[in-house]
C-alpha cells in the first residue's frame, strides 16, 4: 500500500514538472528589434529649408494653399524620397524664381519663374535639364537625353502638339509625378516594371477620359489594363516576380509610347520571342496580316491578341472548336477557306497530340516502376528531352509547315518511346526479383524446416 | 571450443526467446560487414560521385540492388532488435552482479550501432541525407563550453562538405566497426564467462486468455467513454503521454503487490548456481538460433525485393531544406522532442536545444549506470518508474514523428508499438497476478482504440465529430 502511495505521489510530481517544461511561453512579449540603422523613412527624411527661403513660405503651409489649391502645397512628405531633392536640386532650380524671401517677386511678373502654367509647357520645363547631356552627365556617365524628343513623337505629345492645354493627354508629371518623384529603378517609383501597368491605367483604363480619343481614326478604348491583367505576361510579371516581362511600354515604347503599327506587331512580339517571330516573318501569314483588307488585329495579335495574351495551348491549333485556324479556314466559315491550310493545321495538331500522348505514356511508366522502389533517374532525364522536342515543334507551329514540325515531333517520339521501353524494363526487372525471391526463399523455408526437424529429433532440451 | 559449447547451459522459461535477440543481432552484424564490403567494391566517397556510385550500384551492378537494399534494410533491423534486446535484458534484470559490465558494454554497442547507422546515412550523399546530417551533427554545437570544436571534429569543418563524407566513410567502415568488434568481443566473452541470466521470477506459462471476459465488458464502453469524455479535457500531447505512463505505473505496481511469484530458490540475487530446466548451448540452442537466422535473412530478401531503399535527390548544398527532412526513424524520438522545446527554458539563459542535449545525456548516463542503481527491489521499482514513461516516450516521438501531419497514422502507429510493448510483459507476468488482469484491460483498451482510429479514418465516425476531430481537440494545439 505504502509502495501504491509512493508510486502516485511520484508519478504527480513528474505530471506537474512536465506541464511546466511543457507550459507555452504566454504573456511575453518578444524584446523589440535593435535599432541598429537608420530605417528607410530616416534616411529619406527631407532636411528642412531654411527660413528665408521663398517657395516653403506660402507652399509649405497647409492655410495658404487648401480645397482647390491644394495640389500647389508642397510638404517635406511630399519631398521625401524624391531622387531630385536627393540630388541636391531645390525648387528653384526647376521653377526657376528667386530662392532668397528678401528677393521674391511675383510669380506673375516674375520672368525667371518657370511655372508651368499649362500641360504643353511640362515637356519642355523637364527636358532643359533632361535633354542635355552635359547636364545630365554630372549626375549619370551614361544618360540618356532623348526623353523629350521621343515624347513628342508619341501619340500623347502629338495630341499636345494640338491641344496644349488639354489636361487628359499625359505628360512628364502623369507618369512620374511632380514632387516626389523616384529613380525609375526604385521598386515604389510609378514607373517600375511592376507599377507601370497601373500608372498608365490610371488614364486608359478610365471610360470617360477615353470618351472620344482615337488613334489613327480607332478608338482607344479603355479595357487595355483589364485584358492585360488576365495575361500570362502580367501573371509573370506579378505574380512571379519575373521583370523581364513585358509590361505596357515593352511593347509600346517608353517615351515615345504609341500602339504598334501593322508592321511593327510580330517586331514588338520578336524582341523577345526571337525564334518564332523569325518562322513567321518568313511565311505568307505575316504579309496577309499587313494587307489593307486585313479586319482582324495585326501580326501575333490576330492568333494571341494583344492585351489579353493567353498561355498558349494546343487546342487553339488545328480545324476543332477552339481552334483559331478554323476561324478563317474552316468549310464554310470565314473568308479564307483553304483545304490545304485546314488540312496543315490539322496534321499540326495531330503531330502534337500524338507526342504529348507518348510522353505521358512515358511518364506514367517511370511513375509505376518508380513507386515500386525502381530508380528511374535517368530515364526521368532523357524525357527532358522529349519535352524539349515537343517545345520545338510548339514554336515551329508558326512556320505553318508541317513537315518541320513532324521532324521535331518523331526526334521527341523517338525519345519518349525508347523511355517508356526503359520504364517496362523495371516491371520486368521487378517481376524478376520476385520471382528470385521466391525462388530463394524455397531453400531458406527448406533449411528452416529440416532445423525444426532436426531440433525435434533430438532429445527433449530442458532434462 | 565446441566442448565449452556443449556444456554451456540456457535457461529455459517463458522468457527463454528474449534470449536469442543478442545472436541475432550478431548474425545481423555479420551480414552488415559482408554486404558492407561489397558496397565498397563500388562506392566512391566523394561529393561528386558519392550519389552517382551508389545509382551505379542500384542500377549496373549485377545484385548491386539486393546488397545495398540488404545494407540498409539491415541496418534498421540491426537496431531495432539492439533496442529490443537492451530492453528485455532490462525487463529480465539480467544486469545484476556479476553482469554490470555485460550491460556496459551492450549500451554501448547500442549506442555504436546508432552511430554507425547515422554515418553511414550520409554516405549516399542524397538530400535527405545531407540535411538530416547538417541538422543532427548542429546538435553538437549546442554543448556547453566545447560545442564548437565538437562541432568541428563532428563534421570536419565548419558546414557539411566533402571533408564530412570523407570523416564518415572512414568512420563507418573503419573506426565503429574495430570498435564494435572490439566490444563485441568483449560483451561475448562476459556472456560466456558468467553464462545466461535468469530472471527472477519465472511465471508458469502464458494465460493469455484470462482478460477475455473483461475485454468483452469493457470494450462494449470503451468507444464512448474514451471519445466523449477525454475530448473534454482538452489536454495537451504531453499529458497524453503522462496519462499513458501513469496507467503502466499503475499496473507495474500492481503487479508488484501480487502474491509472490513462484520462484526458484536458485534465482534470487546472488544465487551461485541454476538448477530449473535448461538446454545446451551447442546444438539446442545454437540450432534454435539458426532458424532466427535463416529467418531474418528471409525476410532481409523479401523488403530489399519488394521494398527497395530509394535513392532520391542528389544533395544541392546550397538549395534550402526541403521539406519533410527527417532522420532515421530511432533518431526520431530526440528530434521530435527537440523540435517542441522552446527557445529557452528556465528564464533565458539556457537555450531549448542545450537543455535537450542535457537531458538526453544524462538519460543515456543513467541507462549505462542501471546495474549500479539497482541495488534492491526498491530501487528497481524506482527505476520502473523512469523506465516506463521512457518508453512510452520513445514510442509516441517516434510515431508522432514519423507522421508530424498525420494524426491518424502517428496514433496507429504509436498504439501498435505500445501494444507490442505490452505483449513483452507478459511473460514477466504470472497467471492470476493482478498485473496481469491490467495489462489485458489496458491491451484491449487499446486494440479497441486502435480500431476505432483505423475505422475513423478509414470512413469517417460521423460528421461533425469524429473520433478523430475529438481526438485532435483532446490531443490539444501541436
Amino acid at each position: 500500500m505504502r509502495t501504491l502511495l509512493t508510486s502516485l505521489v511520484v508519478t504527480a510530481l513528474l505530471t506537474a514538472a512536465t506541464l511546466v517544461v511543457a507550459a507555452p511561453e504566454e504573456g511575453k512579449a518578444p524584446p523589440p528589434p535593435a535599432d541598429t540603422k537608420a530605417t528607410p523613412a530616416k534616411a529619406l527624411a527631407v532636411t528642412l529649408l531654411p527660413e528665408d527661403y521663398s517657395c516653403t513660405f506660402c507652399h509649405a503651409d497647409p492655410q495658404t494653399f487648401s480645397g482647390d489649391t491644394k495640389h500647389l502645397l508642397v510638404t517635406a512628405k511630399d519631398l521625401a524620397g524624391d531622387v531630385h531633392w536627393q540630388k541636391g536640386l531645390r525648387c528653384h532650380d526647376c521653377h526657376g524664381g528667386h530662392a532668397k524671401l528678401d528677393e521674391h517677386v511675383d510669380h506673375r511678373a516674375d520672368s525667371t519663374y518657370r511655372g508651368p502654367r499649362s500641360p504643353g509647357e511640362i515637356p519642355g520645363l523637364c527636358g532643359r535639364c533632361h535633354s542635355s547631356i552635359e547636364y545630365m552627365r554630372r549626375y549619370n556617365p551614361s544618360p540618356r537625353t532623348d526623353q523629350e524628343s521621343e515624347y513628342w513623337t508619341s501619340g500623347h505629345g502629338l495630341r499636345l502638339k494640338t491641344a496644349p492645354d488639354d489636361k487628359d493627354v499625359a505628360t512628364c508629371t502623369s507618369c512620374h509625378g511632380h514632387h516626389g518623384i523616384q529613380a525609375a529603378n526604385d521598386l515604389q517609383s510609378r514607373v517600375y516594371p511592376t507599377r507601370l501597368a497601373e500608372t498608365c491605367a490610371a488614364c486608359h483604363a478610365d471610360p470617360e477620359r477615353m470618351k472620344g480619343r482615337t488613334y489613327h481614326e480607332k478608338p482607344l478604348g479603355h479595357n487595355q489594363y483589364a485584358d492585360w491583367k488576365k495575361s500570362v505576361h502580367a501573371q509573370a510579371l506579378l505574380k512571379n516576380g519575373d521583370l523581364s516581362a513585358p509590361t505596357c511600354n515593352d511593347c509600346h515604347g517608353n517615351h515615345g509610347a504609341v500602339p504598334p503599327e501593322v508592321d511593327s506587331v510580330a517586331n514588338a512580339c520578336g524582341t523577345c520571342h526571337v525564334k518564332v517571330a523569325t518562322l513567321f516573318a518568313q511565311t505568307v501569314m505575316k504579309h496577309r496580316f499587313e494587307q489593307a483588307d486585313w479586319e482582324g488585329l495585326p501580326g501575333c495579335a490576330a492568333c494571341h491578341s494583344n492585351h489579353e495574351i493567353r498561355h498558349p495551348s494546343d487546342p487553339m491549333l488545328g480545324m476543332g472548336g477552339e481552334a483559331f485556324c478554323s476561324r478563317c479556314h474552316g468549310e464554310g466559315k470565314g473568308k479564307y477557306p483553304d483545304a490545304l491550310a485546314g488540312k496543315t493545321a490539322e496534321g499540326m495538331s495531330k503531330e502534337l497530340e500524338k507526342l504529348q500522348r507518348q510522353i505521358a505514356a512515358a511518364e506514367q511508366s517511370l511513375d509505376d516502376a518508380e513507386h515500386l522502389g525502381m530508380l528511374v533517374r535517368d530515364p526521368r532525364f532523357r524525357l527532358r528531352k522529349a519535352r524539349d522536342a515537343l517545345t520545338n515543334a510548339r514554336s515551329l507551329v508558326h512556320g505553318f509547315s508541317l513537315g518541320p514540325m513532324k521532324q521535331a515531333v518523331d526526334e521527341g517520339l523517338e525519345v519518349a518511346v525508347s523511355v517508356e521501353q526503359d520504364g517496362q524494363k523495371q516491371f520486368d526487372e521487378y517481376a524478376y526479383r520476385r520471382i528470385w525471391l521466391a525462388v530463394s526463399l524455397v531453400p531458406i523455408l527448406i533449411a528452416v524446416g529440416l532445423l525444426l526437424l532436426y531440433i525435434r529429433s533430438l532429445p527433449v532440451a530442458g532434462r | 571450443m565446441i566442448a565449452l559449447g556443449v556444456k554451456k547451459r540456457v535457461p529455459i522459461h517463458s522468457s527463454t526467446l528474449f534470449y536469442f535477440l543478442g545472436g541475432m543481432a550478431l548474425f545481423l552484424f555479420v551480414l552488415q560487414v559482408v554486404t558492407g564490403a561489397l558496397l565498397s567494391l563500388y562506392y566512391k566517397p566523394s561529393p561528386d560521385q558519392a550519389f552517382e556510385s551508389v545509382q551505379a550500384i542500384m542500377t549496373e551492378v549485377k545484385f548491386g540492388w539486393l546488397i545495398r537494399s540488404v545494407h540498409s534494410w539491415g541496418a534498421n533491423l540491426i537496431i531495432g532488435v539492439l533496442f529490443l534486446h537492451v530492453l528485455t535484458t532490462y525487463m529480465m534484470r539480467a544486469y545484476r552482479r556479476p553482469r554490470e559490465f555485460t550491460w556496459i558494454t551492450g549500451v554501448l554497442l547500442l549506442g555504436l550501432f546508432m552511430a554507425l547507422g547515422f554515418s553511414g546515412y550520409l554516405l549516399p550523399w542524397n538530400e535527405l541525407s545531407f540535411f538530416a546530417t547538417r541538422v543532427g551533427t548542429a546538435l553538437a554545437g549546442k554543448v556547453p563550453v566545447v560545442g564548437a570544436e565538437l562541432l568541428l571534429v563532428a563534421r570536419g569543418g565548419e558546414n557539411v562538405t566533402g571533408d564530412t563524407l570523407s570523416r564518415f566513410y572512414a568512420l563507418h567502415v573503419a573506426i565503429f566497426p574495430l570498435v564494435a568488434l572490439a566490444l563485441m568481443g568483449f560483451h561475448l566473452y562476459l556472456v560466456q564467462k558468467h553464462g545466461m541470466s535468469t530472471p527472477e521470477r519465472l511465471p508458469r506459462g502464458p494465460g493469455w486468455y484470462y482478460g477475455l471476459p473483461v475485454l468483452a465488458a469493457v470494450g462494449a464502453v470503451f468507444p464512448f467513454c474514451f471519445a466523449n469524455g477525454l475530448a473534454l479535457l482538452g489536454v495537451s500531447l504531453w499529458k497524453l503521454l503522462l496519462v499513458a505512463s501513469a496507467l503502466l505505473l499503475v499496473w507495474l505496481y500492481l503487479g508488484q503487490e501480487s502474491r509472490p511469484a513462484v520462484s526458484h530458490p536458485a534465482t534470487r540475487v546472488g544465487a551461485p548456481k541454476y538448477d530449473g530446466p535448461s538446454m545446451s548451448f551447442l546444438p539446442d540452442f545454437l540450432l534454435r538460433d539458426a532458424v532466427g537466422w535463416y529467418l531474418a535473412l528471409g525476410i532481409l530478401a523479401a523488403l530489399a525485393a519488394l521494398f527497395p531503399w530509394g535513392l532520391g535527390e542528389k544533395a544541392s548544398p546550397l538549395s534550402p531544406a526541403p521539406e519533410g527532412i527527417q532522420p532515421e526513424w530511432y533518431f526520431l524520438f530526440m528530434f521530435q522532442f527537440l523540435k517542441q522545446l522552446p527557445g529557452h527554458v528556465l528564464g533565458e539563459w539556457l537555450e531549448g536545444e542545450t537543455a535537450g542535449v542535457f537531458f538526453f545525456g544524462f538519460v543515456g548516463l543513467v541507462v549505462l549506470l542501471v546495474p549500479f542503481l539497482d541495488w534492491g527491489d526498491r530501487s528497481r521499482r524506482l527505476l520502473n518508474v523512469l523506465a516506463a514513461p521512457a518508453v512510452v516516450f520513445f514510442i509516441v516521438m517516434t510515431a508522432w514523428g514519423w507522421f508530424p501531419d498525420d494524426p491518424h497514422l502517428s496514433v496507429i502507429l504509436g498504439t501498435s508499438l505500445l501494444l507490442g510493448m505490452l505483449l513483452l510483459a507478459v511473460p514477466f507476468l504470472e497467471r492470476g497476478q493482478t498485473a496481469r488482469v491490467g495489462l489485458w484491460i489496458l491491451f484491449a483498451l487499446g486494440v479497441l482504440f486502435l480500431l476505432g482510429v483505423i475505422a475513423d479514418r478509414r470512413w469517417g465516425l460521423g460528421t461533425g465529430h469524429s473520433l478523430t476531430e475529438r481526438l485532435v481537440l483532446w490531443l490539444g494545439p501541436r
